[in-house]
C-alpha cells in the first residue's frame, strides 16, 4: 500500500480507529488477566465513543 | 544482630537492577514493545508494537504533520516531543510521508493526532516496562 497517496477516512472512521487502538493499548497496559483486559477495552471504547459523540452534539449549536 | 555483609552485597545488585530497568525502558522507547519483549511479556509486547505501529502508519498515511526540530512555536515543539515518543517509528513516519503533511483536510488533522498519540502511548508503555523491570507490580 502506498501511504504517500493518503488514506481517505471519514470523521467517524477516524474516531473509531483512534478509540479502538487506544482502548486496546490501555487495556493491555492496565490489566493483566485476559478477561479483565477485554472488559476494560470494551468499556473504554464505549466511553470514548459516547464522549466523542456527546461532545460532537454539544458543539452542534455553535457549528454554523 | 545486624548482618553487616547484607548491605554492601545488596548495593551492586540494586545498581545492576536499576541499570537493566533503564536499558529496558530505553529499548521500549526505541522500538515499541521491545521493553516488554525483553521482560518476556509477549502479549503486551506484540500489542504495543501493533497499536503504536498502526497509529504511526495510519497517521502518516492520512498525511498528518510529522513535526521536526525546527518548529515555529511551542505547539510545534510539543508535537515534536510527542512524535519523538515513537522512537525509531518516528523515522518510519518520516519515510512514509513522502508527499508531506496536508492538514487542510480533516484527515490530515486526525493524522497529526494519531502520530502524537502513538508517541505518548509508547512513552507510557516504555515507562511501564521500566517499572516492571524494577520489580513493581505490572
Amino acid at each position: 500500500m502506498n501511504a504517500g497517496l493518503g488514506f481517505k477516512v471519514s470523521h467517524l472512521q477516524s474516531m473509531l480507529l483512534f478509540a479502538l487502538l487506544v482502548s486496546i493499548a490501555f487495556g493491555f497496559l492496565s490489566r493483566r488477566r485476559p478477561i479483565d483486559r477485554v472488559k476494560y477495552i470494551v468499556w473504554s471504547l464505549f466511553l470514548f465513543l459516547l464522549i466523542g459523540v456527546g461532545i460532537g452534539w454539544a458543539m452542534y449549536p455553535f457549528s454554523r | 544482630m545486624i548482618d553487616e555483609t547484607a548491605a554492601p552485597a545488596a548495593a551492586p545488585q540494586e545498581f545492576r537492577r536499576e541499570t537493566m530497568a533503564l536499558v529496558i525502558g530505553v529499548a521500549g522507547w526505541l522500538v515499541p514493545g521491545l521493553g516488554h519483549a525483553l521482560l518476556k511479556m509477549w502479549g503486551r509486547a506484540a500489542m504495543f508494537f501493533l497499536t503504536v505501529g498502526l497509529l504511526v502508519f495510519l497517521g502518516a498515511g492520512m498525511r498528518g504533520n510529522v513535526f521536526t526540530a525546527s518548529g515555529n512555536d511551542a505547539f510545534d515543539s510539543l508535537g515534536y516531543l510527542a512524535d519523538l515518543g515513537t522512537g525509531t517509528f518516528y523515522l518510519v513516519a518520516r519515510s512514509l510521508e513522502t508527499n508531506g503533511a496536508d492538514v487542510s483536510h480533516a484527515g490530515g488533522d486526525y493524522g497529526t493526532r494519531f502520530l502524537a498519540t502513538a508517541g505518548v502511548l509508547n512513552l507510557l508503555a516504555a515507562l511501564h516496562a521500566y517499572e516492571a523491570a524494577r520489580g513493581r507490580k505490572a
